[in-house]
Formats: C-alpha cells, structure tokens, sequence
C-alpha cells in the first residue's frame, strides 16, 4: 500500500470513531476497564512472584553430620555438596558459631541463664547451610546430601515458599478467567462499533468499489479504526496505573505493619512497566485488530 | 472495446432480464441505451460491472473476458470504467474535492497528483469555483457534475451513465448530455441509459433500443423510437 493510501486510510479510520462517538466511547471504556483490571491483576501476580522468588532464594537447607565426623571431613562433605548441580552457596556454621547463634536468640533477655552452662550444649549441631537455585530443585538437592556418607540429617524449610507458590497458581487461573471473559467482551463491542461504521458508510464502500478500490482499500479503514480503539483503550488504563501503581503500594504496605519489610521486594513503578506496558498494549491493539477483521470479513462484502 | 455475445442474465425464479444479446461497440463511440423499465438496461450496466454475473455468453470488455476475471483483478478493471447514475450518489459529509478525490484516493493516487488534478476536472465540468460546496449546497445539474467529475476523474476508457438526468429538469438535462458528449469527443467511450426521448433525438448518436431483455433495434445516429 502506498504511503498516501495508508495516510486516507488512517484519516478515515479516525473519522470513523469521531462519526460513531457513542459506540467509540463505549468501546473504549470496556476495553479500558480490561486492560486496567488487567493491570492490577498482572501486577499483584509479579509482586507475589517476587515476593516468593525472593523467599525461595533466602529458604536454605541445613546438613548436620554424624558424631565424631572430623573437620576435614566436614570440608570434604562441603566439596561435594557444592558440586552437586543446582547448589549455588554452601555456608559453614561451626558448632560454636552456632551456640553463639542460639544465645542470641533465646537467651537475649537472660544472658546469666546461658553461662550455666560450662560446654557447648549443641557441641553436635556444626552444619551447612546450602542454597539453591530453584525451589522445585530442592527436593533433588537434599535426596543426594542424604546419600553422603557422615551426613545425619537434613532438615528443609520450604513451607512458606511452596504456599505461595500455589497461591500465586490459583490467584492466576482466576485472573486468566476473569480476564478472558472481559476480553470477549471487549472484542464483541469493537467488533460491534465497526459494524455500524460499515452500516453508516455502505454508499461510500459500494462507490469506491465501482470506482476500482482494492478490497485492501475498502477494508483498511475499519481494521484502522479497530486498532485504534484498542490502543487508545490500553493506554488510557496504562497511564492511570503508573501515576497510580506507586500510591498503592504505599497504602497496602502502611495498611499491613507487618509486611513493611516487603517493601524492598515488591516491583518499582519501572521494573513492573518494563513487562506490563507492552503487553497491555499488545493485548489492546490485538484485541482491537481481531474485532475489526472479523466483523469485516463478516459483514463487509468487497 | 465492449462485446456482447449471446448473453443472458436470468435472476433465481424469474424471465430473463437480458436474453442472449449480441453486441458490439467501438473504442470513442456514444450509445445511447432506451427501453422501458424492466427491459433489462441496467442489468446491462451491471453485468458490464462485473457487479453479477451472466448466466449464459461471453462479455469482453477493453480486451479482458469478463467471465473468466478473477475477484482480484476486478478493482484494476473498474479502474477504467467510469459509473454515474440517476441519485448521483455523493457522499454528503464529503465537500465536493472530497467527494471526486475520493475516486483518485480509492486508486492510490498521491496527495500532490490528487491536488493538481481534482481542481482540472472540477474546471471541466464547470464547477471550480464549488470545490468547497457540500452535495446538499448544490443545485441537481451541478451534482451531477459532481458525480461526473468523480468518473472521469481517473481518465476511464468507458463511461456508464445509468439515467443521468433522470432526476433533472430539460435544461439541465440538456447541459449534462452535453457535458458528457465533451468527454466523448475528448476519446472517452461513452454509453447512456436513458429515457429522454428529447434529448436522444436532439444529440442523434447511436441508439439501442431494448425490449424484454432483447435488442429490438439498433440504429447510427438515430432517434429515440417507442420500442
């Protein structure tokens, strides 16, 4: 098509939605109402995600070993745990560290309870503490440090990690549900607006075709129009959530005291727009396109 | 330049409305088409579109077989067929630049060509000073113009002209066939539906008299005759 072809087309398709106001207006605002619901959806399901990715990378395992097991040994233990495949960092705790660890946490009040005892108490309690980089790796990790010889025990802590894992998984599904349902919704009305800007112009399209407009031609108008709705209706909902994404964070964390410490993980205003904003307008300008092609293919006989 | 060959168009259930007609016209002649309504002159025209069908015969039109075009090379055909009809079919929104652009724009042609050439058409059809006009500001005869300027616009080989002063009144009538006589002299292949038996007895070009979907008459410079 030649560049003053698309330049009419695109003119036309303008006018097409100024001339349907009511029905443009419409359109945008469900599509609108979409990609914003969208938007918030989205943005709960990648702050839950960095929430639980963050989690998973502080959720370690912790090898104790057998009495009596020495400290090279230990250091060896060490060496092959670190090469086994998905470890990322092994961090010795020594038996004394450990002790030291132990007063801390429970003898903070009463620090004279603590030196009544003359030997360390937990003389048997040395230990690694090793990461990985996923959590549905770990379960592989800890099977193979059971396989080493001297090691005792094992212990994994995953819980928390692996419950948010699965709300993150039904709170998708929901989103991807209610999601789809306003999509159709939105497309059905695009694809409604186009059809009365076919009705309304049906003298111009049966002109054109007698005076030799290529079916392209008659058509590029109305998909124009289609796409149009849809991007002005991402961008509208798109530039409400970035003015607004910050503010609600605010509000959720000061609302919940205890998840002030979360603030540092949950997603920036730039990091969630990095993802968010293209695929809010992919989604909107393809919901656009798809309503108009088939509304002309359907109803406009070229 | 157009040829008939023992075409018959029949619609689901019906006579026939054009029935095994033969015909032929030469490059820059003007035919007048007469006939009562319902003789079949605007299937004619239709077919001559490509906009139906014929059930039976061959349609050769600027050397392409009709019957054998595929949908695609239908627009690039139409191209050099110019259309007005009787309700001059403008577009009201549009003005009248708009309104003949509209046929460059449908055929691709750029912004600088539809600006040099929509005002030369629109000063051939006496209607420069209107550009601005919308259809509703003008009187019949200058819509009509209008619905002129956009055929020829695009410099078509043929004009079809499907009772073009069928809503006029005679003197405007008079300055329309006139007008459309200057396109023909300037080599534009010209064919008139009409039933303005003044008008054909004034301008005696060739007449086709048809009859129940048939030829009843075809005469040189002859005048309109009750068929």
């Amino acid at each position: 098509m030649r560049l003053s072809s698309l330049g009419y087309n695109i003119k036309q398709g303008i006018k097409n939605i100024a001339r349907n106001k009511m029905f443009s207006i419409a359109s945008i605002a469900t599509m609108t109402a979409c990609i914003f619901l969208f938007g918030v959806f989205f943005s709960i399901i990648m702050n839950v995600n960095a929430v639980r990715t963050d989690l998973e990378e502080r959720v370690g395992v912790t090898v104790f070993f057998e009495e009596g097991t020495t400290d090279a040994r230990m250091q060896e233990i060490g060496n092959e745990i670190k090469n086994l495949d998905h470890v990322t960092e092994v961090t010795f705790t020594s038996a004394d560290e450990a002790w030291k660890i132990y007063q801390k946490d429970y003898f903070k009040n009463n620090p004279e309870l603590a030196e009544g005892f003359k030997d360390n108490p937990i003389a048997n309690s040395a230990s690694y503490t090793v990461l990985v980089d996923k959590i549905e790796n770990q379960d592989a990790v800890v099977h193979q440090i059971q396989t080493i010889q001297n090691v005792r025990q094992v212990n994994q802590s995953s819980g928390a990690a692996k419950t948010l894992r699965d709300f993150n998984r039904i709170f998708t599904y929901i989103s991807i549900g209610v999601i789809i349902i306003l999509l159709i919704v939105a497309t059905i009305l695009i694809s409604n607006t186009v059809n009365v800007g076919i009705t309304v112009r049906k003298d111009e399209i049966a002109i054109m075709k007698w005076i030799g407009a290529t079916d392209h031609f008659v058509r590029m108008p109305f998909i124009v129009e289609g796409l149009l709705l849809g991007l002005i209706g991402s961008l509208l909902p798109l530039v409400i959530l970035y003015f607004s994404y910050g503010w609600l964070v605010r509000t959720f964390l000061s609302r919940f005291n205890g998840l002030a410490d979360m603030g540092q993980v949950l997603l920036n205003v730039g990091q969630l727009f990095r993802y968010l904003a293209p695929v809010g307008i992919i989604l909107g300008v393809g919901i656009g396109l798809i309503g108009a092609a088939s509304t002309v293919r359907k109803h406009l006989e070229v | 330049m157009i040829d008939l060959d023992r075409v018959s168009k029949t619609y689901e259930k019906g006579l026939p409305a054009v029935d095994e007609i033969s015909l032929h016209v030469d490059k820059g002649e003007f035919v007048f088409l007469v006939g009562d309504s319902g003789s079949g002159k605007s299937t004619l025209i239709r077919l001559l579109l490509k906009e139906i069908e014929p059930t039976h015969g061959m349609i050769t039109v600027n050397g392409h077989v009709l019957n054998t075009m595929k949908h695609k090379a239908v627009p690039a055909y139409r191209r050099d067929i110019g259309v007005v009809f009787q309700d001059f079919r403008l577009l009201g929104e549009m003005n009248v630049f708009e309104n003949v652009a509209l046929a460059m724009h449908a055929v691709g042609a750029s912004g600088r060509v539809i600006r040099k050439r929509v005002p030369q058409c629109l000063k051939e059809v006496g209607l420069a000073e209107k550009y601005r006009n919308l259809p509703r500001q003008l009187s019949g005869g200058e819509q009509q113009r209008v619905a002129i300027a956009r055929a020829i616009v695009n410099r078509p080989k043929i004009l079809l002209a499907d009772e073009p002063t069928g809503n006029l009144d005679p003197h405007n009538s008079y300055e329309i066939m006139k007008l459309l006589e200057t396109i023909n002299n300037n080599g534009t292949t010209v064919l008139v539906v009409t039933h303005d038996k003044e008008l054909v007895d004034h301008f005696q070009k060739r007449v086709i008299t048809m009859r129940r979907g048939t030829i009843a008459r075809d005469v040189e410079e002859g005048g309109y005759i009750e068929a």
